[in-house]
């Protein structure tokens, strides 16, 4: 049987320690395989894709352009493939992103990124935060309603279209926790972060398609 | 209408208050002793700290306090160790001097590093850090105590009184971009009477960014002042080294104050 391929991109926005370690645990013994993307890669040789991030958004597309990435990214997202976007990672899907300066994303979700406006919030929105699920998925079932992840940001996305919002937390206001559109899905928090459910919540994506 | 909309800003967050032991760690042991005098061994820091990500630590916190040469190179051993074996959040500090040491610890698996007397002497540190791997994971550890009627920073654990004053130093370390502040009261460390609320209150109603309270705790309600405070995260060594708390009866007891915490 051949095995699925799984991308780790290593964006150098942050240690992917964590989350390549759980992937290992998690595809060990199984038909999986994990390759960690450090430039250009072919999109048709990835089963799933994962792109963590921390950090600002200009940082992270710069990095990527430099590396090489965008334009296999690019293909490999409008062709509808799977991927989990995790933090920064998710907020690149966005049209634009406001932090620091203005920088063009990847334009697969349409919305931007944007600061949270209350200005009498503790930033950045870091600790244990409780998800709210939108609808039942596929990958994030109902067992992850209203279960605490570890989020550290401080920009939200915005002016998103409702029915790309999974699932959403309140932090002073209503925000996006999970984005998804067709295979493409986007978590604000750090499930590799996020102790047993956050484990769960990458095992779901990795094993259920 | 200013406390109507306060209200509900703060209905409309479910962040939890994080309750964060602290390792402190020489090699890869923890130990507990007062101004270095004393030191007893606690236990083995891997398995203590594998332990606390089980039981329902929402963060954890160690810290090298004999960041010596021949220590070191253990400690960041000791750090790979546990990055591997815990999914929640490690802050690593103790020792820390230069960018390099914090490269060093955030390769090792530390998610944040936290500066304290290098921050002190060298401002500058702090943006550089912050710039180079993003505020989210440069903590600043400060420590203060009263000094003729003023709050001071100390550094050395408490013995040299520097002329920083307390508050505008963490209104600078917020500024130089500081993702968090870990707040510890030398007048209060050490002694178990509760955290220091007063200048708990001082720092958070002067900053923006998240403050975990550090010295002092002894008994559960200590941790429920500490939440009132405004801190998000609340920070203990002894209760739990020593099992006098488990983190569940302490999750427990804010539970029924009302205080929101991770199940």
């Amino acid at each position: 049987m051949k095995k699925k391929v799984i991308g780790l991109i290593d964006g150098q926005s942050g240690n992917i320690g964590s989350i390549n370690k759980a992937i290992k645990d998690i595809i060990k013994g199984k038909p999986y395989r994990l390759k960690i993307i450090k430039g250009h890669f072919n999109y048709s040789s990835f089963d799933k894709i994962i792109l963590p991030g921390q950090g600002a958004y200009a940082t992270l597309m710069s990095n990527l352009k430099k590396l090489k990435i965008i334009k296999p990214l690019k293909e490999y997202l409008a062709s509808n493939s799977s991927y989990l976007g995790i933090c920064v990672g998710m907020q690149i899907l966005s049209d634009w992103g406001y932090e620091d300066k203005i920088t063009r994303g990847l334009g697969v979700i349409s919305g931007d990124i944007k600061k949270f406006r209350n200005k009498k919030l503790i930033i950045p929105h870091m600790g244990w935060n409780t998800i709210n699920l939108n609808n039942d998925d596929t990958i994030i079932t109902n067992s992850f309603d209203k279960k605490d992840f570890y989020f550290v940001h401080s920009y939200i996305f915005q002016n998103i279209k409702k029915s790309d919002v999974l699932a959403f937390t309140l932090y002073g206001q209503k925000f996006p926790s999970i984005v998804k559109k067709g295979n493409i899905y986007g978590v604000q928090f750090h499930p590799e972060k996020s102790h047993k459910h956050g484990l769960n919540l990458i095992k779901n994506y990795i094993l259920k398609s | 209408m200013k406390i109507k909309f306060l209200s509900i800003v703060w209905l409309s967050s479910m962040l939890k208050t994080r309750i964060i032991p602290c390792l402190d760690v020489i090699k890869n042991k923890v130990v507990k002793g007062v101004n270095f005098k004393n030191i007893r061994v606690m236990g083995n820091a891997v398995e203590m700290a594998k332990y606390y990500s089980l039981s329902g630590a929402d963060e954890l916190c160690m810290l090298d306090i004999n960041a010596s040469y021949q220590n070191r190179k253990t400690f960041i051993k000791t750090v790979e160790a546990i990055a591997k074996v815990i999914n929640i959040p490690l802050t690593v500090g103790g020792g820390v001097s230069d960018l390099s040491d914090i490269t060093d610890l955030l390769n090792a698996g530390a998610d944040k590093v936290s500066i304290n007397s290098a921050a002190v002497k060298n401002p500058k540190l702090i943006r550089q850090a912050s710039l180079r791997h993003g505020s989210q994971c440069i903590v600043v550890a400060i420590d203060g105590k009263r000094h003729k009627n003023k709050m001071r920073v100390v550094i050395k654990g408490g013995r040299e009184i520097t002329k920083r004053e307390l508050i505008s130093w963490a209104k600078q370390v917020q500024s130089m971009g500081a993702g968090e502040i870990l707040m510890t009261s030398m007048d209060t460390d050490g002694v178990q009477n509760g955290f220091d609320s007063n200048m708990l209150k001082k720092v958070t109603s002067n900053v923006s960014i998240p403050v975990i309270a550090s010295g002092g705790v002894g008994s559960l309600e200590h941790f429920y002042l500490g939440h009132l405070t405004k801190s998000t995260g609340l920070l203990a060594a002894s209760v739990f080294h020593s099992g006098k708390y488990k983190i569940k009866t302490v999750k427990k007891y804010l539970s029924t104050k009302g205080v929101p915490v991770r199940k």
